[in-house]
């Protein structure tokens, strides 16, 4: 099948029960999307799937059949950041250290980008209805609205608006 | 930087290179002879002038944290690297007769061990591994490795396991109950007088100072308290897991630890190999709370298949095992009763606590916080430790003191109610000025401040009630923990050809921010850019002795080692400096990697130096030292919580909580308020939602996943606000910061349970506080519902 991650179209020989997270951490070598309970219950394999407009949804990558996403443009982690910069959530994160052990991190980020790509000025409200599928055992949620609110205002201020 | 260092060594006589002195590891105090180090820094002071220590600067490893670059175990990979699982019993007692051969059928499967395949015993927290007599569900009786996660999960599933049950206990008061079948022999029998079946030798465990008969006699008004609390699970989102490589007869481990030497110890003896021949690494973690703290069956098997298939293997807990098998806090229930006279004086404390300890584990009761939080003259604390068929517990976050905040912390608002107190004046009036269970002044206790800052904060005083369905109520508790570190800890100082600097130590940064704060630590001790220092951390090969970071124990034990040896290094620097400028060593100082005559006239960069230099390398050496003689090392806090609660639902809100907390000095506020936050939302968790559910017929785990085991999320997360008081504590250690790790979660509980009480006006004695106890509370029924008791 192929597969569009970050970018880059690969051809890969994928079993049909092959979730995307077995397939982007075994396969492409892309270890920032976690497997913690691999279930759907804690989304810290969150990737980011573009809808057919382009924009990004997150998605839970050990739910995801790869098959399922042949036609799909996927972003891991790995391809938010250039090689020049941070995302903007990433500076936010890092500025305001929503990020403790750093294991819900990755998908703590792009759930987070995924917002921001739909609601460029979320209320608190709309950060929490977001990133409430995104668990955090070391506690860093309110850094995490911080680093969130922080980033939507430099992206609105980027954008002009 | 300047060298200013006192001789610590007695002058007049020889000198005593090592010392005996006293450790508190999570509510336990240690005696270790230590190393006493030559040179021993002068502390610095409440006004020491320090200009790295103390800033926000950013956490070292976040970028490559949020970049998704940051390697945890199970994303480490190796050539030829095999996957590997375990089969856990499905029965809490009883035998097993495993048919492996099936599983060695499954396509892709490489090997596959049981008990048969074991040369040697090999001891685990819950038992032998692999043992084919069952004392717990979840107990590891078997592993497979395969070319793939999946195949090796297919070959567990084909295992033929012939279960014989036989009955078990689940609870404290079934396994010692007359005739409970046994849990664990024993060669030691409990202390005399209790012939109790299943109890821990040891137990009960009676501490009493004074005399509580006569304290209650005293006292103008009791309460007597019956309280619960729940087992709770770690539940780090990274399981855990290890990678194991052979090299010839050399071993190497990859571990998500937060001890690198004490799996090495552990794995060498198990294996019966030499420590130097075991090599264990630990860079990232996702969070350990305590439960990674020993080479687990994960550990082994890796190791065992490894070296069967001479080929790499991993071995990384599903979230299954994850939540039943790596350990707990412990379910208690707490009999408390204080007497105190009509002025709020406390006569008498007492608690008696029953607590099943699963099938292994250690005697981590709440006694400790009721021996020392207050000041009273009476106390008696009466603690009974059981073995149940259940996974072992081990230390969770402030073991003990967190299970009795809950009891004492809701007993002192009942009693405030009683006396008609405010309850925070009622903490006030039994303020500890010393240290009463060690009988030693505290170093320094600013719990007064604390109170003080936060009331002022919280605006406490105001009033919070209000009718109607949902109710508003305030509540707050209060914290002691024994925070002082102490030896035995070393650092490693290395200047590189280009001046940067690499500090080795043994200590692991389990997402705590260690690694940060002994960068600041070893640029402010060195003069150098922090940018210039680079943290090597957790590699048995690589880096020298420090302990587990577990007790709060790794800012005040690791930092004035880092200390140390970032001063020895500078030392030599500046020697060399005054060599190749000819200015005389004390007229030299480093700041921002430069070493600069006191009038400027003169200056080299690091760089310069060592560039000058050439192949000689600097090395700077340095050992925590000895702790303080004669007191007493706690970190203290008080937390207030404001709560709405729905009378017609039971479901508890909380709005806002306000912590403020004494851990001496605050190396990085920025990375200290995350901790403290962290543990305030661990807490939360504890107090409201969290709660393993056994099943009382099977002895199996309910909830062992993230969906039915509740963790806060970030909808849970209430306003938190958080103050620091960061006055150095020169006595405790010569950096003068103690630890913040686990306090912050003590309180949390306990405070939000006040303000419920204070919302509704029914106390609530069993946590978590979910909504049926609520309104069970409301509804004039306190008691548990069914259910409850057999589920723990």
């Amino acid at each position: 099948m192929r597969l569009t991650v970050n970018g880059r179209t690969c051809q890969l020989d994928v079993a049909p029960d092959a979730t995307l997270l077995s397939v982007l951490r075994d396969e492409l070598h892309l270890t920032g999307a976690k497997p913690a309970c691999e279930r759907g219950e804690c989304g810290a394999c969150t990737v980011l799937v573009a809808d057919t407009g382009g924009t990004p949804e997150p998605v839970y990558a050990c739910l995801a059949l790869a098959r399922a996403h042949e036609d799909d443009s996927i972003t891991t982690i790995e391809g938010l950041s250039s090689p020049t910069g941070s995302h903007p959530v990433q500076a936010a994160f890092i500025e305001h250290d929503a990020v403790q052990c750093g294991f819900c991190t990755p998908g703590q980020v792009l759930a987070a980008v995924a917002l921001l790509a739909r609601d460029p000025n979320p209320s608190d409200e709309a950060i929490v209805q977001a990133m409430s599928g995104n668990l955090c055992r070391c506690g860093t949620y309110p850094k995490i609205m911080r680093a969130i609110q922080s980033a939507a205002s430099a992206m609105r201020g980027t954008h002009g608006d | 930087m300047a060298i200013d260092t006192r001789d610590t060594r007695d002058t007049g006589t020889a000198p005593r290179r090592f010392v005996t002195t006293t450790v508190e590891v999570e509510g336990r105090e240690e005696t270790k002879v230590v190393e006493l180090p030559e040179h021993e820094p002068v502390p610095w002071g409440e006004d020491a002038e320090l200009a790295i220590v103390g800033q926000r600067a950013t956490r070292v490893d976040a970028p490559e944290k949020v970049r998704g670059r940051a390697r945890y175990t199970a994303d480490l990979t190796r050539p030829g690297l095999l996957h590997a699982a375990i089969l856990r019993s499905t029965i809490a007692r009883g035998k097993v007769t495993l048919d492996l051969a099936p599983a060695r059928a499954v396509d892709g499967v490489v090997d596959v061990i049981g008990a048969a395949e074991l040369e040697r015993r090999i001891r685990l927290a819950g038992g032998a591994l692999f043992d084919t007599t069952i004392a717990y569900a979840g107990q590891p009786l078997a592993a497979v490795c395969a070319e793939t996660a999946d195949a090796a999960w297919r070959g567990i599933h084909a295992i033929v396991a012939r279960y014989e049950a036989e009955p078990h206990v689940g609870t404290f008061d079934a396994a010692v109950a007359e005739g409970a079948p046994t849990v664990k022999r024993s060669s030691k029998k409990p202390a005399s007088g209790n012939t109790a079946p299943n109890l821990v030798p040891g137990s009960p465990d009676v501490i009493e100072r004074g005399n509580v008969t006569r304290g209650l006699a005293e006292a103008e008004v009791i309460v007597r308290r019956e309280y619960r609390t729940p087992v709770q699970i770690h539940t780090a989102l990274e399981p855990h897991g290890a990678v194991a490589e052979w090299d010839g007869d050399r071993l190497t481990i990859w571990e998500s630890t937060q001890a690198v030497f004490r799996v090495r110890e552990q794995v060498a003896l198990g294996l019966g190999m030499s420590q130097s021949s075991v090599r264990v690494i630990k860079e990232h973690m996702g969070g350990g709370f305590g439960a990674k703290t020993s080479a687990g069956a994960h550990t082994f098997a890796a190791a065992l298949l490894a070296r069967r298939t001479g080929r790499p293997v991993r071995c990384v807990n599903d979230r299954e095992a994850e939540q039943t098998d790596t350990g707990n806090r412990p379910c208690t229930t707490q009999r408390v009763t204080l007497g105190a006279r009509r002025d709020g004086r406390l006569t008498a404390i007492v608690c008696e606590a029953d607590v099943p300890l699963g099938i292994g584990g250690w005697e981590g009761g709440p006694a400790g916080l009721f021996q020392e939080m207050y000041s009273c003259p009476n106390v008696r604390t009466v603690e009974s430790f059981a073995w149940v068929n259940t996974p072992a517990m081990t230390a969770f976050r402030a073991p003990g003191h967190v299970e009795g905040a809950f009891a004492l912390e809701s007993a002192m608002d009942a009693l405030a109610r009683e006396l008609d107190l405010d309850p925070l004046e009622l903490r006030r009036i039994n303020f500890a000025e010393r240290d009463e269970k060690k009988n030693r002044p505290f170093s320094s206790n600013r719990l007064r401040e604390c109170y003080d800052r936060g009331a002022a904060r919280f605006d406490w005083d105001a009033p919070r009630t209000s009718s109607g369905r949902w109710r508003r109520g305030k509540g707050m508790a209060a914290q002691v923990w024994g925070a002082g570190g102490g030896p035995p800890a070393y650092a490693i100082v290395k200047i590189n050809g280009d001046g940067s600097a690499d500090v080795l130590t043994g200590t692991q940064d389990l997402g705590t921010g260690s690694r940060t704060i002994l960068a600041q630590i070893a640029a402010e001790s060195l003069g150098a850019r922090l940018g210039d220092v680079r943290i090597v951390l957790g590699d048995t090969e690589r880096t020298p002795y420090t302990g587990p970071s577990w007790g709060s124990m790794t800012t005040a034990s690791v930092g004035p080692a880092v200390r140390v040896a970032a001063e020895d290094a500078l030392r030599q620097l500046i020697e060399a400096a005054s060599e190749i400028l000819g200015v005389p060593v004390t007229h030299l100082r480093a700041n921002d990697s430069v070493i600069s005559s006191e009038d400027g006239a003169q200056s080299i960069s690091f760089r310069s130096l060592c560039d000058q230099l050439g192949d000689v390398m600097i090395i700077g050496r340095g050992a925590r030292g000895p702790n303080p003689t004669g007191v007493a090392l706690g970190s203290f806090g008080a937390q207030f919580a404001e709560v709405e609660v729905d009378t017609d639902t039971g479901v508890i809100r909380v709005v806002r909580i306000v912590a403020v907390h004494d851990a001496g000095r605050i190396i990085n506020p920025t990375l200290a308020e995350s901790q403290v936050e962290g543990g305030i939302i661990q807490g939360l968790g504890y107090g409201l939602f969290e709660e393993r559910v056994l099943d009382p017929a099977t002895g199996r785990m309910l909830n062992a996943n993230l969906h039915d085991y509740k963790i806060p999320t970030i909808g849970d997360a209430p306003r938190i606000e958080v103050e620091l008081l960061d006055v150095a504590d020169a006595t405790a250690n010569h950096t003068g910061a103690r630890g913040l790790a686990e306090p912050p979660i003590i309180p949390t509980a306990p405070a939000i349970a006040n303000a419920v009480a204070n919302a509704i006006g029914v106390e609530v004695l069993e946590l978590p506080l979910t909504p049926w106890r609520v309104l069970g509370a409301l509804n004039g029924h306190p008691e548990r519902s069914e259910g409850s008791q057999g589920s723990r």
